[in-house]
């Protein structure tokens, strides 16, 4: 048993901490998505984006565990939304395109050539993949898609949509006819939160991404929540650094405010929800990786905890930079935004949660569980 | 990053869940339960660590010298799972088993430990731990408990509070002042106390829950032979606080995860039967949140636990981090108890011998036992002190 990251792993999450922190507009107090382009090609130069691809494609072959500190400085650097979804896009591909796509798309994505949004909200429509109307009709895709994060900048989309009747998955090229992109007006600009509209528009290689589309879809569910759990524990562990930084230097009433229990133990708490949030995410990057047999519980524990914890540590240090936490020009509401966006996206805590209850019951119903001893009650 | 047991790990459980199987009473956990009176309870919890220990599977860290295993850390916790698949009963002799056995093995004489740690692994000597006192909870330090060195004996004087199973014990391992010289932390000695001594009375106090597990631990003039000083004399608070390490530690905190998972187990199957109108509590989505909510919660002291001894076994020294660890399973089992009580709905209110509890009025119980978990073993205030000041490195006051 070993529940810790190697060297390797640990110094890729510094690499990418370093790169972000090299464009200071990410932070920006009006956040935009204007130096995506940049910040993309840092992270491409890198190699980032090779690193889950197979090496028969082009990539360095690694599991998703081995990138998890790198997705985890993503969110706390308030990266790219396409950083994050091509890296959950490449991880579908690799496991159920068609050998076409995958010789087609995993070498350019490899190269850092292919940045690929993800697809799946529909006005009207909860959190429940079931509930979509876009469809696929003569190897034609139809329907519109809502808050898809980067769809301006992408060069392909990964579209949830009804194949013969069930949620499948198919990628749309950007440039492809009948798609079309509108921006919508969103809590956080640098998401490039936008409307899709597809009309007829064709498949890449002329066919649904997957041989199994249930499993397609569960695994975008599982992997996605997880990437994004990751990066809610990145925005927290930042919060909090921000909070311990700023208690240990504002002063008041002679001394640091860092030394009054009013707000040390805000700052003990919040650093004992970090730590859970790591854990949690942390594992589900390794059963999501496994394929493990929870892997569909471990991946919603931690977008459900992750996503309160982000929550929390987000309202938490600004309330601890106090009237300095309400200002426009502290990055604070920043993070607050993508916080608010990453824990709507594939899912609330609410939601996840159910499906935890839901995999519990599935791994162990209740029905058949064996009483507990009457008196064994401590 | 790798939870796949190892050859030798999958061999360690399949020999504990064999012997398990074995050692436990037959129909156990569906016909055959623990006794429901608490004194009846506690010295069955007693004869199966006897048997545990019988089999070789008490104090399985220990080094095996002493008796132990010299288990690792993996095993200790494959050990804490198996433990719970199987359902066993709870440990009446941990403060023995980690407390006293720890400190002995690190800090004690060759004699001491000849003496008493064939009789702690075995169980066969029950062991309390007397620190706090009136004066001195969350101010440890502040002990007041006197030992005079008289000739080749102290003599103590004072009163100990909290004590846990002071009824079933043999010994106490207590934090007595021997110093007025220098600051109050300096002045601290440990001394194994015989519990039969002239001198010793109990009186036990009731806890919210109705039951008396601890006392209250009155010391008159007992004689306590020079020869049961722990460690060196006035070091008492330093080798406390590395021992202390071990009591909040994860291996601690694995051993009460299950109890936690066990009763969530307990509470999913209560909830799935449970009428309310022509639909059950369990699909009511709210509840169902609350029971996905209290399974990962649950789910994360184990993982917290796991990370903790994984640093251990990379080489990283113990330290404050426990106490992010004891903060996070003392909230979350606190959560999980008021919860399950909550989504019992209307018969939230029945318990114990009524007819119509559920579950035998467990969740109650459980509810109310909860209570103390943030304030022993270092409340939460203290444990938010620590990380605070010892871990983000927030100014002391």
């Amino acid at each position: 048993m070993d529940f810790g990251f190697n060297e390797e792993q640990k110094s890729l999450g510094d690499v990418v901490r370093r790169v972000l922190a090299d464009f200071p507009s990410l932070l920006a107090p009006d956040g935009s998505t204007q130096n995506d382009a940049a910040v993309w090609d840092a992270l491409a130069e890198l190699g980032l984006f090779a690193l889950v691809v197979p090496e028969a494609r082009g990539g360095v072959g690694l599991l998703l565990v081995d990138i998890a500190l790198a997705i985890e400085a993503a969110g706390a650097g308030l990266a790219p939304p396409l950083v994050a979804s091509t890296l959950i896009a490449t991880d579908l591909i690799v496991h159920f395109g068609t050998a076409a796509q995958q010789a087609e798309l995993l070498p350019r994505i490899a190269a850092g050539q292919l940045r690929i949004s993800i697809a799946t909200q529909e006005a009207g429509q909860g959190y429940d993949p079931e509930m979509i109307a876009t469809s696929i009709r003569d190897d034609r895709i139809t329907g519109t898609k809502l808050l898809v994060a980067g769809a301006q900048q992408a060069d392909a989309h990964l579209v949830l949509t009804n194949i013969d009747g069930q949620p499948g998955l198919a990628i749309v090229m950007s440039g492809a006819p009948g798609v079309d992109v509108q921006s919508q007006e969103t809590i956080d600009p640098s998401s490039g939160l936008a409307e899709l509209r597809l009309d007829g528009a064709s498949l890449a290689q002329n066919a649904p991404l997957g041989h199994s589309s249930s499993e397609a879809v569960a695994r975008l569910y599982d992997v996605a929540a997880t990437v994004n759990a990751g990066m809610q524990a990145g925005i927290a562990a930042r919060m909090l650094e921000m909070s311990v930084e700023y208690a240990r230097t504002r002063v008041q009433f002679g001394q640091a405010i860092g030394a009054f229990q009013a707000i040390k133990h805000r700052c003990a708490d919040l650093a004992v929800r970090v730590d859970a949030a790591r854990t949690v995410a942390y594992y589900a990057f390794w059963s999501v990786s496994e394929n493990a047999a929870d892997q569909s519980r471990a991946s919603s524990m931690a977008k459900a905890y992750c996503g309160e914890v982000a929550r929390e540590a987000c309202n938490e240090t600004i309330q601890i930079h106090g009237g300095m936490g309400f200002t426009w020009d502290m990055p604070l509401h920043r993070f607050l935004r993508r916080a608010k966006v990453l824990d709507h996206a594939f899912g609330t805590p609410e939601w996840h949660y159910e499906r935890v209850l839901a995999e519990t019951l599935t791994a162990a119903p209740a029905s058949e569980s064996p009483p507990l001893p009457v008196g064994s009650e401590k | 990053m790798d939870f796949n047991l190892t050859l030798p790990e999958q061999q360690f459980r399949e020999e504990l869940r064999t012997w398990l199987a074995d050692a436990l009473p037959t129909g156990w956990g569906k016909t055959s339960f623990e006794p429901v009176d608490e004194e009846e309870r506690a010295m069955f919890r007693i004869a199966w660590e006897q048997k545990l220990h019988e089999g070789g599977w008490s104090c399985i860290g220990w080094p095996r010298e002493f008796g132990g295993r010299g288990a690792t850390l993996s095993e200790r916790a494959i050990f804490a799972e198996e433990m719970a698949r199987a359902r066993a009963p709870e440990s009446v002799n941990l403060i023995g088993h980690n407390l006293a056995g720890h400190t002995i093995i690190h800090h004690g004489t060759p004699a001491q430990k000849a003496r008493y740690l064939p009789e702690i692994i075995s169980s066969r000597e029950i062991w309390c731990q007397g620190f706090s006192e009136p004066g001195a909870g969350s101010d440890l330090a502040a002990v007041r408990m006197r030992a005079e060195l008289d000739g080749d004996k102290f003599i103590v004087n004072g009163q100990k509070v909290w004590t846990s199973y002071a009824q079933y014990s043999h010994w106490c391992l207590a934090l007595v002042r021997t110093s007025d010289e220098g600051t109050k932390h300096k002045g601290l000695s440990l001394l194994l106390i015989d519990m039969h001594s002239p001198g010793v009375t109990l009186r036990p106090l009731r806890q919210i829950s109705g039951e008396c597990e601890f006392n209250e631990t009155f010391f008159d003039n007992v004689e306590v032979p020079v020869e049961n000083l722990l460690g060196p004399m006035n070091e008492g608070w330093r080798i406390t606080m590395t021992t202390l390490a071990y009591e909040r530690g994860p291996e601690d905190a694995l051993g009460r995860q299950i109890r936690f998972r066990q009763e969530l187990d307990q509470l999913i199957v209560a909830t799935a039967a449970l009428k309310q109108g022509a639909k059950c509590a369990i699909d009511d989505p709210l509840v169902r949140q609350k029971l996905g909510r209290a399974v990962t919660e649950v789910e994360i002291i184990r993982l917290n636990c796991l990370r903790a001894l994984s640093r251990y076994m990379a080489g990283e020294d113990r330290g404050s981090d426990v106490s992010l660890i004891k903060l996070f399973w003392s909230l979350a089992a606190q959560n999980m108890s008021e919860m399950a009580v909550d989504v019992l709905g209307p018969m939230a209110a029945l318990t114990g011998g009524d007819p119509a509890a559920v579950a035998g009025g467990r969740f109650q119980l459980s509810w109310l036992q909860s209570k103390a978990f943030t304030i022993y073993a270092g409340s939460s205030e203290i444990q938010r002190n620590i990380i605070s000041e010892r871990v983000l490195g927030l100014p002391r006051v």
